[in-house]
């Protein structure tokens, strides 16, 4: 019991410090906005969609479910983590080194690629029965 | 028995379980661990306290630290997705509050929760060099890893007798977990194939979706900060720059170009580690910052700053502390891969010094001042 509420003072400190900081030497107001926002974005668009696809996929044949659900849950996290660099909003004339490369072009190949080991798995399947 | 709404019964999935969540839950809290001492390691590295002194070996101890920083945290993207997926129920939980504890519970969820998708959203926004948001990214991106930790170490300490109630037995249920969590590692292992060649080059051309590339840039390296961003282009190409070593020292010193090249030339192979995660090796070229400190006459524990032809900005000096400008390794450069510097690199002179973040290294310099 000692040790659990050594551990919430320590938790709890960590929590009032880094609000601290935040108000004095961030921008509180539009932090907020990103801190918050994330949340609304994230519990009320990404998983409700995400949610959607599976009400979906639980359409599919069983055999097919989990390799379909499979892909859809390794290319949706490809597909998040380079959607900054398809935008390529940070580009600048003065920095060609800056994201030099064409992403959506890598985006497309990764999914096919994530495509194409799905399908192998799913023939795979088939034929060992 | 709390009444349930309908809502609850309808999340079919029965990965929504304890024994899902605790394994995730153990993998993010070794993620999200690495990435508040490796981050910790980053802030401290660029504002020492006093009584810290960063070695200056090994020499690519930072380059490591902070890739672990930026190729773990895009790697945690797709746990922490999984994790909130695996424990959505919860959002709906009848009734919301039942007490105040409880009340205070949810809050601290909610800390946590936010914590962890703003670190995730602006770092990666950071990396990719779009600046989206008003603030400024390492001092909001700082503070808010403080509010993830104690979030997370108040979790941990409420969630501890369910995870070791779950992980601990084997599960009779049937449940498919091991499917979905090597999915879920899966998909953390395809982000960090495609990115961590950024900074470990032998996997260079795998970094499809990597926002730099080892390899590409003037000489072959990367650029952060260009001369046009800095505003140096005009000042950096005079004829008649000088670099002068001052302040402390016994005899002031001003160099040509054609004197410092007439000084002991050395050759290194050093990184440009940089705080957003890539870094690349070059061979660099120059004159000894120890050797011209003692050419000045310094004291040993003389601490060092060199300034940049800059106007502004944060980067335009920085300082050298005693086990950096005395590695023999810590080169004034004159040039890159065997040319002279590119004028993005920094030309006429920069620092370069090993175990030290890219924005440290000085570019454009032109004057050495001993504190
Ligand atoms: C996708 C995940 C993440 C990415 C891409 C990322 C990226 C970065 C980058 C690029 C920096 C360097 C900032 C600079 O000095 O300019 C940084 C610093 C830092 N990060 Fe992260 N980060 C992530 C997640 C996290 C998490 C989960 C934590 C906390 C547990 C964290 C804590 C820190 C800290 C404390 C710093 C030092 C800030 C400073 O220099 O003041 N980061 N991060």
């Amino acid at each position: 019991m000692k040790t659990r509420i050594a551990l919430y003072a320590v938790g709890g400190s960590l929590i009032l410090l880094g609000l601290r900081g935040i108000v004095t030497e961030s921008e509180p107001r539009s932090w907020v906005v990103w801190f918050a926002g994330a949340v609304l974005l994230h519990d009320f668009v990404l998983v409700p969609a995400v949610l959607v696809i599976g009400v979906l996929t639980a359409w599919l044949p069983v055999a097919c479910r989990t390799p379909v659900r499979a892909a859809l849950i390794v290319a949706g996290a490809l597909t998040l983590v380079a959607s900054p660099m398809v935008l390529s909003t940070g580009q600048r004339p003065d920095n060609p080194s800056i994201l030099p490369l064409s992403y959506g072009r890598s985006l497309v190949i990764l999914l096919a690629l994530v495509v194409a080991v799905t399908a192998i798995w799913l023939l795979r399947k088939r034929t060992q029965k | 028995m709390v009444r349930q709404p309908s809502v609850l019964g309808r999340f079919s999935s029965r990965l929504h379980d304890e024994r899902t969540a605790s394994w995730l839950g153990i993998w993010l809290g070794v993620s999200f661990g690495v990435a508040f001492l490796t981050g910790l390691i980053s802030h401290f590295m660029q504002q020492p306290p006093d009584w810290l002194r960063w070695p200056s070996r090994p020499v690519n101890l930072y380059r490591v630290t902070q890739g672990l920083h930026v190729i773990g945290g895009l790697a945690t993207i797709p746990l922490l997705l999984a994790k909130m997926w695996t424990v959505y129920p919860k959002l709906f939980q009848w009734p919301p509050l039942r007490s105040a504890r409880h009340a205070v519970e949810r809050g601290l969820i909610f800390l946590l929760v936010a914590a962890a998708l703003f670190q995730m959203v602006t770092g990666l926004l950071n990396i990719a060099y779009w600046y989206a948001f008003p603030f400024f990214f390492t001092v909001a991106h700082y503070w808010t890893s403080y509010i993830l930790i104690g979030a997370l170490i108040i979790h941990v300490v409420n969630e501890w007798a369910k995870v070791q109630r779950t992980v601990m037995k084997r599960p009779e249920d049937g449940v498919d977990r091991r499917a979905f969590l090597f999915t879920v590692a899966a998909a953390s292992g395809a982000v960090m194939l495609t990115t961590v060649g950024e900074t470990f080059s032998p996997l260079a051309r795998l970094a499809v979706l990597a926002p730099r590339r080892p390899g590409v840039g003037p000489a072959r390296l990367p650029v952060n900060t260009s001369a046009v961003a800095a505003g140096v282009t005009t000042t950096a190409r005079k004829p008649d720059w000088t670099l002068t070593v001052t302040g402390q020292v016994e005899r002031e010193l001003t160099f040509t170009m054609a004197e410092l090249r007439a000084l002991p030339q050395h050759t290194e192979r050093l990184p440009i580690s940089c705080v957003e995660g890539w870094s690349a090796s070059g061979d660099w070229t120059g004159v000894r910052l120890r050797d011209l400190l003692r050419m000045a006459g310094v004291a040993a524990d003389a601490q060092v700053r060199v300034e940049s032809l800059q106007r502004g900005g944060p980067y335009r000096k920085s300082w050298v502390d005693p086990p950096h400008w005395r590695d023999p390794l810590t080169l004034l450069a004159l040039d890159l891969n065997g040319a002279p510097l590119d004028l993005d690199h920094g030309s006429p002179c920069r620092l370069i010094a090993p175990n030290r973040p890219g924005v440290l290294q000085t570019k454009w310099l032109h004057t050495v001042v001993v504190a």
